[in-house]
């Protein structure tokens, strides 16, 4: 999988989707869940939005100084004994990954969740190489067995599917045998994982953030497999985004303190976990060998540009938790593995309008995502902005569309035009006007709106008209 | 108080009534109002699909427009944050960019003028029934003003408000996103519809036009007997 | 070794528009620092009162003892667990709270295995870790807030101990409390700053394991330790 999920256009997926009740109630309830979540523990710090702007300048400053940091968290690194790999490209660090492990001969691979590993299909590659690689996050183990289901969002990517769906999943791979409860089966998951992680050559693991200050890297779960997965097998592999880095322990706490809340509504998760390149002598577990791959993948090609506020995302998905198109559609519909609005924003810049230039367009510009990021991403302006970039740098929006607009854009500007239109609209408006009210089958561009709903009539006498005759109206 | 109406295009063609409205609340209020006949629209359904270029003429027209005006008011949370948008737009015009400047910082959504710049909190008006409200993206989160609906309402004598769920939600109508992505705005604007019908209220107030057409427009395609009013009728009936 | 680092690191310049930085350290000069005024006001004793109210948040028990009475706590809690084998760090703490006799006498005794964390006996140390029923460590900061103890593990304080056995103890000296995760990062990047090396693995632990990824069902016990108790004690 890389960024792209699969061949197939927004409108079929999206209108396939609508179809899917069981997805839309899983997403729905998981929105409502999580957001009163956030927004209570984010008020009960009584200052969420001095924490957000705080997280943002953070944020900025590591960006326009990634150099800087780079250097230091690689020197450092080094200094722990672990090795660093700068990856340009998702192939670049998939050739290295591969060279790894096939030196340490491995076979057996677990990894925990990682969004970067799936931008660079990482898992397909490692598979090719004859390797067995087993994701140990609950949500990702379950689409790993269902046949590579894809994830439909960035925190939960099982929300689409429901218990006995995952029941059967079990029954057919793992040999399950009980109910559809959840706690029965993910204590089943646990017992089949714990003998993958005894047994593991490698442990793969994204980064929420690594401290250029101390060259260590970070991992926030719940689960404990990111711990597992760096506790047991000899050799440890992080993959992580360039941007994702702080300058000292002082800022990853601030950080990791907007993520947790604005994920999952945790003060903290259940474990986070520090790692400073491999284990010292004397100890007995940890890794003896400790690569870090920082990959670029297209990400300094947003630097510099008026989207570099999207490279601030710290994935915590509470933009996709509060976006009502999101809510209504699911993760699939953008067939990127980043979906939701932050999904719209980062997907036409990793990969290209070509595919997704529809993503920028859903999405009716309300705001929620913008008020929602913890790092104050102005998500929706983005969107906007790559909706001038589409309409008027690469010419992607249809034809008609763009007549109309001009159009629009004249008659706007110019009042004889306007008073005229506006006047005239009552008189063309006429032969659809089944009631004098409303109007239910427009012709044009008003077909689209009155296929779901009644389009008012144009009034016979406008509001301007009103106001000048109006008895000590002020005719001017 | 000498007030200039923007009264918004959509409310200029379709929506007559809340324009009577908003000018006969304003001065029962001791606002004269002043209406220049050279405004159109906006610019938003163009600027919102992309069409940022085309657009500017539309915007410089409005700012001259109301270059002469003490404070511009306008029943529209939405088009009122457009306004606010402007100096963003024209930033790199050297002529216009201060011009825009000053645009944005008179321009006020009329509810916020009615709390926060006459700061009156009851404006006399009086409806029985049962309402519940529904606060519009832009003006919730764009402009920031969540509270003064809410207060003149709760001072209508006779009106009972009842919370709306999920009242966070867009209704789906975003401009041109109702016509380019109809079916999501579909499901959208009918979890809203669902969402009224479950208060019980017998009327639905918001604030702006475009929120208005698309919820209305729905509930009367599925025929809900529910009556939707802006803001500015519930203020003005008495 | 560090390979291709240049020509990336020089592309993020070019792509900043500005000459490659990697000498001269940045400034931060942070406008916000809403961290500082978090919890700070509280005595010790309020805070222990925040971090047992959030412990309920967490599903984790929560005991308050005195150093007297900790043999006797931690005694009963592993026999609730179910007994042993029980998985230790090598901790000199053992020591001065007075667990020794425990440890090496009672339990034994009362046929409940205990391993301590022995770097000569290698791999080993995971195998007797994942077959423990208990893991037990001391915490060496705790964050109130989140109801989170710190674990520095390096040497004897191997990684696993509080990781791969099905249930976890953790004692905690109430002198280890601090507000919330800033003062531990203050701690650790001090640290840092003086030259010394963080310890390779520092876990932050906030009560068992847990997953919501069926349907946004919690179930606690995932991956890591499926209960966990966390025990205060009067310091020594």
């Amino acid at each position: 999988m890389a960024v792209k999920i699969t061949d197939g256009n927004f409108k079929d997926k999206v209108k396939d989707n609508l179809q899917d009740d069981f997805m839309r109630g899983a997403v729905s309830g998981a929105q409502d869940r999580l957001r009163s979540r956030r927004l209570e523990n984010a008020e009960e710090l009584g200052n969420w939005e001095e924490w957000r702007s705080h997280g943002e300048e953070i944020r900025q400053h590591v960006l326009e100084n990634l150099d800087y940091y780079l250097q230091e968290l690689s020197d450092n690194v080094q200094k722990l004994g672990g090795h660093v790999f700068f990856a340009q490209t998702a192939d670049d660090a998939n050739r290295y990954i591969e060279e790894v492990v096939k030196k340490k001969n491995a076979k057996k691979i677990v990894k925990s969740k990682s969004m970067v590993t799936e931008e660079i299909g990482l898992n397909a590659v490692l598979e090719k190489a004859g390797c067995n690689v087993i994701e140990t996050d609950l949500g990702e183990y379950i689409l790993q067995l269902d046949e590579h289901d894809p994830p439909s969002h960035i925190v939960a990517p099982a929300l689409h599917k429901n218990k006995e769906q995952i029941r059967k999943v079990f029954e057919e791979k793992i040999n399950y045998k009980k109910s559809n409860d959840p706690t029965e089966l993910a204590r089943h998951a646990r017992e089949t994982l714990r003998n993958e992680f005894l047994t593991a050559d490698v442990g793969i693991t994204g980064c929420n953030f690594a401290i250029a200050e101390s060259g260590s890297i970070s991992l926030v779960t719940n689960e404990g497999n990111a711990r597992l997965a760096t506790t047991v097998p000899k050799t440890q592999i992080t993959v992580m985004g360039m941007e994702r880095i702080v300058p000292t322990f002082e800022e990853l706490e601030v950080l990791v303190s907007l993520l947790t809340r604005s994920a999952v509504g945790q003060k903290l998760t259940s474990y986070i976990t520090v790692l400073s390149g491999p284990r010292r002598e004397g100890d007995a577990d940890g890794p003896e060998e400790f690569h870090l791959v920082i990959v670029d993948n297209g990400r300094s090609k947003i630097l510099g540009t008026e989207f570099q506020s999207v490279l601030q995302c710290i994935r915590c998905a509470a933009c996709i938790n509060v976006c009502p198109v999101y809510r209504h559609i699911g993760g699939h519909s953008y067939n990127s593995i980043y979906p939701g609005p932050i999904g719209a924003v980062l997907t036409p810049l990793l990969a290209g309008y070509d595919d997704f230039k529809e993503l920028p367009y859903a999405s009716t510009l309300c705001g929620a995502c913008t008020e929602a990021c913890p790092v104050k991403i102005p998500l929706h302006d983005l969107l906007h902005k790559h909706r001038q970039i589409i309409v008027e740098k690469e010419g992607k929006a249809p034809i008609s569309e763009g007549l109309m607009m001009k159009a629009f854009g004249i008659g706007a500007a110019s009042n004889p035009l306007y008073t005229t239109g506006t006047k005239l609209a009552t008189k063309v408006m006429k032969p659809f006007m089944k009631d004098k009210e409303f109007i239910s089958k427009g012709p044009g561009p008003l077909k689209e709106w009155t296929m779901i709903r009644e389009f008012p009539t144009p009034k016979n006498e406008r509001f301007r008209d009103w106001y000048k005759n109006r008895e000590g109206g002020d005719n001017k | 108080m000498k007030v200039t109406l923007f009264v918004t295009c959509l409310v200029d063609m379709f929506e007559t009534n809340v324009g009577k409205a908003t000018v006969e609340l304003l001065e029962r209020l001791g606002c004269e109002i002043d209406f220049p006949t050279a405004q159109v629209c906006c610019g938003q359904p163009s600027y919102n699909s992309g069409y940022v270029e085309h657009t500017k003429a539309a915007i410089k027209k409005m700012i001259e427009t109301f270059e002469a005006a003490e404070v511009v008011v306008t029943p529209s949370g939405s088009c009122a944050t457009m306004f606010h948008e402007y100096p963003k737009i024209l930033k790199d015009e050297p002529g216009w960019s201060a011009r825009a400047r000053l645009l944005a910082e008179k321009t006020y959504e009329l509810t916020d003028f009615i709390v926060n710049v006459l700061k009156v909190e009851d404006v006399g008006a009086k409806l029985t029934g049962e309402a519940t409200y529904h606060p519009s993206c832009h003006m919730t989160r764009l402009l920031g003003i969540k509270d003064a609906p809410y207060t003149l309402l709760s001072n209508v004598e006779g009106l009972e408000m009842k919370p709306l769920p999920y009242a966070y939600n867009c209704c789906g109508f975003g401009g041109t996103f109702s016509v380019k992505m109809g079916n999501i705005s579909e499901q959208m604007v009918d979890e809203k519809v669902d969402a009224a019908i479950s208060t019980n209220a017998q009327i639905l107030v918001a604030s702006d036009g475009g929120c208005i057409m698309n919820i209305a427009g729905r509930m009367q395609r599925r025929q809900v007997p529910v009556k939707v009013m802006h803001i500015a009728e519930v203020l003005n009936s008495h | 070794m560090i390979q291709q680092r240049a020509p990336f690191i020089k592309n993020i310049a070019t792509a900043l528009g500005r000459e490659m930085n990697t000498t001269k350290k940045p400034e931060r000069n942070w406008k916000y620092n809403p961290q500082a005024k978090t919890l700070t006001d509280l005595s010790r004793d309020e805070l222990v009162q925040v971090f047992q109210k959030q412990c309920s948040n967490i599903h984790t028990d929560y005991i308050e003892t005195t150093a007297d009475q900790l043999k006797e706590v931690l005694a009963n809690r592993v026999d609730l667990y179910g007994g042993g084998p029980v998985s230790i760090w090598k901790d000199e703490r053992f020591d001065t709270f007075g667990l020794r006799n425990l440890l090496e006498e009672e339990w034994p005794q009362a046929s409940i295995e205990v391993n301590e964390w022995n770097v000569e006996n290698g791999d080993d140390n995971i195998i007797l870790a994942e077959k423990a029923n208990v893991g037990i460590t001391f915490s060496d900061i705790t964050l109130a807030e989140s109801a989170t103890v710190v674990l520095f593990s390096t040497g004897g304080q191997g990684r696993s101990v509080s990781l791969l056995p099905q249930t976890y103890i953790a004692i905690i000296p109430k002198s280890t409390i601090v507000p919330r995760m800033t003062q531990a990062a203050q701690i650790i990047s001090e640290k840092v700053q003086n030259g010394e090396t963080v310890p390779p693995c520092i876990n932050f632990i906030s009560g068992p394991s847990n997953s919501a990824d069926i349907e946004m069902n919690l179930v606690v016990g995932v991956h890591g330790p499926i209960k966990a108790t966390y025990i205060i004690v009067e310091d020594r």
